[in-house]
């Protein structure tokens, strides 16, 4: 991989997006809950940048570094989504687990573990009868794995060999669950091997690795050789969601996983100063301040309008 | 013009629409080389190929996903659920994907898929094969629900539910399937949400879906000899509804007998009756809405017990002629 | 706190005469809780509370006449007192959406319009009841009270099954459920029952043996195409809602004649040719624009008189199997010949059918002319929604008095206008009338 500064810069755009969705919320701003990826910034970029333009995403509930990561993505529209306003990406109707862009391609974030698991079969199945080189990504966590569906779906990308990316973020925990204690396999990717599909575990909190697993992946996809499983370890600083008091894991682990942060990992490996790094946090959210300052602006969405939108 | 059966009709439906739109494609258990377990998709993957009849693993989930998946990438899916009893796999993808795709992202995609499934009691196939789950659907914004009554419907409605941009859950009933009728030979639609009026009458508006239109007009033939006509009304969509007709013939005869297959508690019988009687037809009710429903009971093995469960042509002159004579 | 005053019900009204106190001094009333009974010089109207509360410094006696909009008393919350010191009137209202329409003369039944309202409700008959309001009118109460006595026909009894299309029924005929025998299950009463019930009363009120049940070899049959429907159904509906009154002017019409024959020796040879038919609409013109009331609308839903701004005269024209009234629109500002040529013009087109949607609608007076056929007068029935019509009848020589008494021969027309007692009263008729006729036997008033 090739490194870029639009790669920082887009991963601290992510982490002010989230600090500041946590703050809106504190303030009582925010309607709802939300999922925050705060630490996994670095698997949002990797597999977006690693992507090209009209491949398909499909993301999870956690996803708003993967919507801000993709390629024409607007972040006033989305701030706008999130604070539930007409202007934003679906017309405040589907909020913070739902915010898609169905004009990039990216089918949209999914409130239900593993919704999108089923989906990239179709979507996988579409770009092959289409006979074109698209790419499906369909990002999962580690409690999805254990999903039906999950099971469902890789069988059925494997028999066709279907051009999907399997991305697994495994942050370790399905809300409270464990992972070790969830599943009786070492790794996600392991599972991979049930379906003479190849699985790869790579360090999610790196950019470089996560970019390089994702455009191998996506090669042998566009070569019709059938999914790739491509299981990305990471952790996530927050809880499950802003109800979530983290009864479940110790302090000293998350200080640790926080110790592998992804944004000054990757400053080091540009050779940045400590400056240069503030700068472009405060840029970062000078960026956020006015995507505030936008939804802020944008006016609800008209009541009368409610019944818009069930059907075509 | 030449009769040709249900099962004929939409085979002919969906080869017709693959001739002439690439996009349409079918996926669901059993149907290429088995032909389906109903014999529905017999021949299309000889003329098509697998790549567009594409038989898959036991995976309803899977496989529902798969074509709402694929309808969000710009194809044409029509699914196959091999019994309506397993659609109940594919509940979350169908009530929380497809069914809130379009809503949930503001208007900006759109789902256009068809999904379709034989429901229905008769062949002996017991409590988990021969379920009427249709309510179920009704109940959730975004999806359309079609129920064909007849060869000629089926066809139309078919191509109708192709064409139209949102996810539809078409059901089909097994005993239908080798019932004959006139069907045409070229391409043509029976519009979605059109109600039908099967047959004229002044006595006794009869509501029914499925194959209780066919028992209905049945029973509405041996009630002629009597002195009473029956009006036999089929909504064909059950939502959303084409409501006008309905009120229009309660107004005209005011006696209403609504007949569904399904089970009476919770059925749409109930939506039925509720629309009529908050409606303006409300004052040209002469007596009690009635409804003639499976009974709340798991279809039983045994077959005079499986008769028993559901209404049949006798069921319906019985309780029509008491409602025209003024029983209720 | 909220001021209780003489309301206005009428356009001129001034003042009222309060009747009696419902509520006293000191009670508790509720929001639309009648509390006052009025009077003015024709109707006997209730005021209802305009808000909550205690009836308070109540300032008019009964028998008082007092100014309208003048405050009479104040509903108070609790810990509230009324202003003291002269009282203003507050702000001249809009005649509340609560007034009900004044009865209309003809039924003449002493109720009082809130009284008649209650007594619909009810399904009371008004003359079963006597009433204890001023001059022995019937106030709702007596009608509420006369209701709670009788079993009421009209309200189903708890007791009672019917079923909705039975009661349908019975209200579109005005059948007590009551007084129906019920053919269904448990006596319930079938919507069947009541027509049978409706169809004997009416054998009884009237057999008329209709025309369908005599052998067919007694008529031909004129199927009603839709002009026939259409005439068929406005003119009754007009002559039921409308009570027409007429008045007749036997009108000296040798001026307009002489007038016109001027008018056309002066004429340009391709000028348009004036009729007496266009100096009539003229005459008519005029006169309307000096009594706007003949020139009106009814508006009953919201208890309003229309003056219509515009004067837009219809001309009825005969067609083969029905009439056809195209409008000639702002009739006053149209010169006499411009007035005939689109008098001939929209003639002959209507003949043909070939009129335009505007050029029939719009209409706020008609005038019908028979005289072409002799007719020396007529009632027409009044054109909906306008409030008059004209009948002209034929010109023929008769003899009256000279200045001297002699009597010399004149052309002399009956012009007959019928008009909606609703709306006109006599005297406004008479008025119009006598202006017409100056207009018509002394067209130079027209210039004044």
């Amino acid at each position: 991989m090739e490194l870029k500064e639009s790669y920082l810069r887009t991963m601290m755009l992510i982490r002010a997006f989230e600090q500041r969705a946590e703050e809106l919320f504190a303030l009582g701003k925010v309607h709802g809950t939300m999922h925050l990826s705060i630490g996994q910034e670095a698997t949002a970029v990797g597999v977006s940048n690693a992507l090209r333009e009209g491949d398909y995403l499909l993301n999870t509930h956690r996803g708003h570094g993967h919507c801000l990561a993709w390629q024409g993505s607007d972040v006033n529209l989305m701030m706008a989504e999130f604070m539930g306003r007409e202007a934003g990406y679906c017309r405040g109707r589907g909020g913070s687990m739902h915010i898609a862009n169905v004009a990039t391609n990216n089918l949209g974030a999914n409130g239900i573990v593993g919704g999108g698991l089923p989906l990239a079969v179709g979507v996988g199945l579409s770009i092959k009868l289409r006979k074109t080189d698209q790419v499906c990504a369909v990002i999962f966590g580690d409690g999805a794995s254990n999903e039906g569906a999950f099971h469902e779906s890789m069988n059925m990308a494997s028999i066709w060999k279907l051009p999907i990316i399997y991305v697994c973020e495994n942050n370790q925990y399905a809300m409270s669950m464990a992972i070790k204690k969830s599943a009786n396999v070492a790794r996600i990717s392991d599972r991979a091997v049930a379906y003479n599909v190849r699985g790869i575990t790579v360090d999610g909190n790196e950019v470089a690795a996560v970019y390089d697993a994702i455009a191998e992946a996506a090669a042998d996809c566009r070569a019709g050789r059938g999914p790739v499983l491509v299981e990305c370890q990471t952790y996530r600083w927050r809880g499950h969601s802003k109800s979530d008091r983290q009864l479940y894991r110790t302090r000293e682990e998350l200080a640790e996983w926080q110790g592998r942060d992804p944004i000054p990992r990757y400053a080091k490996e540009l050779g940045w100063s400590d400056a240069q790094v503030e700068d472009a946090r405060a840029e970062a959210n000078k960026r956020i301040d006015a995507a505030v300052a936008f939804a802020e602006a944008s006016p609800e969405p008209d009541v009368k309008d409610v019944m818009e939108g069930v059907y075509a | 013009m030449r009769e040709i059966t249900y099962g004929e009709a939409l085979r002919e439906a969906m080869r017709q629409a693959m001739s002439n739109d690439p996009r349409v494609f079918l996926i669901g258990e059993d149907i290429g080389i088995y032909g389906g377990a109903f014999g529905v998709t017999a021949g299309l993957v000889n003329e098509f190929g697998e790549e567009r009849v594409i038989d898959t693993p036991i995976s309803e989930a899977a496989i529902t996903g798969a074509v709402i998946g694929a309808s969000l990438a710009g194809m044409r899916p029509i699914g196959e659920i091999q019994f309506m009893d397993f659609v109940t796999l594919s509940m979350e993808q169908l009530v929380l994907q497809a069914a809130k795709i379009r809503y949930m992202f503001g208007g900006n995609a759109t789902v256009p898929m068809v999904l379709r499934m034989p429901g229905g009691s008769g062949t002996g196939a017991a409590a988990q094969h021969s379920e009427s789950l249709e309510n179920w659907f009704v109940h959730v914004p975004g999806l359309k629900v079609v129920m064909p009554s007849n060869p000629y419907d089926a066809k139309g409605l078919l191509l109708a539910a192709l064409d139209d941009p949102n996810p539809v859950i078409f059901i089909e009933h097994k005993l239908l399937y080798k019932t004959k009728g006139p069907v045409p030979e070229e391409m043509y639609r029976v519009p979605l949400s059109q109600t039908k009026i099967a047959r004229e009458g002044k006595h006794v508006t009869v509501i029914a879906t499925s194959i209780m239109v066919g028992r209905s007009l049945e029973a509405a033939e041996k009630l002629k000899a009597e002195g009473i006509e029956l009006e036999v009304v089929d909504p064909r969509t059950l939502n959303p509804l084409d409501e006008k007709p309905i009120f229009e013939s309660v107004k005209k005869t005011g006696r209403v007998l609504i007949v569904h297959e399904a089970v009476g508690t919770g059925g749409y019988g109930g939506e039925l009756a509720a629309r009529i009687a908050s409606n303006e037809a409300f004052d040209y009710l002469d007596a009690p809405i009635r409804r003639l429903t499976g009974l709340d009971v798991p279809i039983p093995y045994n077959r005079n017990l499986e008769r028993a469960a559901v209404p049949q042509v006798d069921d319906i002159v019985r309780e029509a002629r008491k409602l025209a004579q003024g029983a209720y | 706190m909220k001021e209780v005053i003489m309301p206005k019900f009428g356009f001129t009204q001034e003042s009222g005469e309060l009747v009696r106190w419902i509520k006293q001094e000191g009670e508790a009333v509720k929001e639309g809780d009648p509390i006052a009974e009025v009077t003015t010089d024709k109707i006997n109207m209730e005021i209802e509370a305009p808000a909550s509360g205690t009836l308070s410094a109540i300032s008019a006696r009964e028998g008082d006449v007092i100014p309208v909009t003048q405050i009479i008393a104040w509903i108070l919350k609790p810990g509230e007192a009324a202003p003291t010191g002269a009282v203003p009137s507050p702000a001249p209202q809009a005649a509340s959406a609560e007034t009900p329409s004044p009865a209309p003369l003809a039924a003449v039944l002493m109720a009082t319009p809130v009284a008649q309202r209650a007594a619909q409700d009810l399904g009371v008959d008004l003359q079963k009841v006597r009433g204890s309001g001023a001059g022995g009118r019937i106030t709702r109460e007596d009608v509420e009270n006369f209701a709670n006595s009788q079993p009421s026909p009209a309200l189903p009894d708890p007791r009672e099954r019917a079923t909705p299309a039975a009661r349908r029924v019975a209200r579109e005929e005005n059948i007590g459920l009551g007084d129906v025998a019920g053919s269904g299950p448990h006596g319930r009463v079938q919507a069947g029952d009541v027509l049978a019930a409706a169809s004997s009363a009416k054998q009884a009120a009237a057999p008329a043996q209709k025309p369908s049940a005599q052998t067919e070899d007694a008529f031909t049959a004129l199927p009603m195409n839709a002009m026939r429907r259409t005439i068929a159904a406005r003119l009754q509906k007009s002559a039921q809602d409308a009570p027409h009154v007429t008045f007749d002017a036997d009108v000296d019409m040798s001026a307009l004649e002489t007038l016109r024959a001027e008018l056309n020796k002066s004429a340009a040879k391709d000028e348009p040719k004036v009729s007496v038919t266009a100096l009539l609409v003229k005459a008519c013109a005029w006169a309307l624009g000096r009594h706007p009331r003949i020139n009106s609308q009814l508006d009953v839903d919201n208890n309003r008189i229309l003056l219509m701004r515009a004067i837009n005269i219809g001309m009825a024209v005969a067609l083969e199997d029905g009439l056809i009234v195209p409008v000639i629109k702002d009739a006053p500002n149209k010169g006499l010949r411009k007035l005939a040529a689109e008098i001939a013009d929209l003639g002959a087109r209507a003949k043909q059918n070939k009129l335009k949607m505007d050029e029939l609608s719009g209409g706020t007076f008609t005038i019908s002319n028979l005289g072409m056929h002799e007719i020396d007068r007529f009632t027409a029935i009044i054109n909906p929604p306008e409030c008059a019509i004209l009948a002209v009848g034929r010109a023929a020589q008769k003899f009256v008095p000279d200045a001297e008494g002699k009597p010399v021969a004149r052309p002399i027309a009956t012009l007959r206008l019928s008009a909606d007692h609703r709306v006109i009263d006599g005297a406004v008729a008479a008025l119009f009338m006598k202006d017409l006729r100056k207009a018509i036997e002394n067209p130079g008033v027209m210039l004044s």
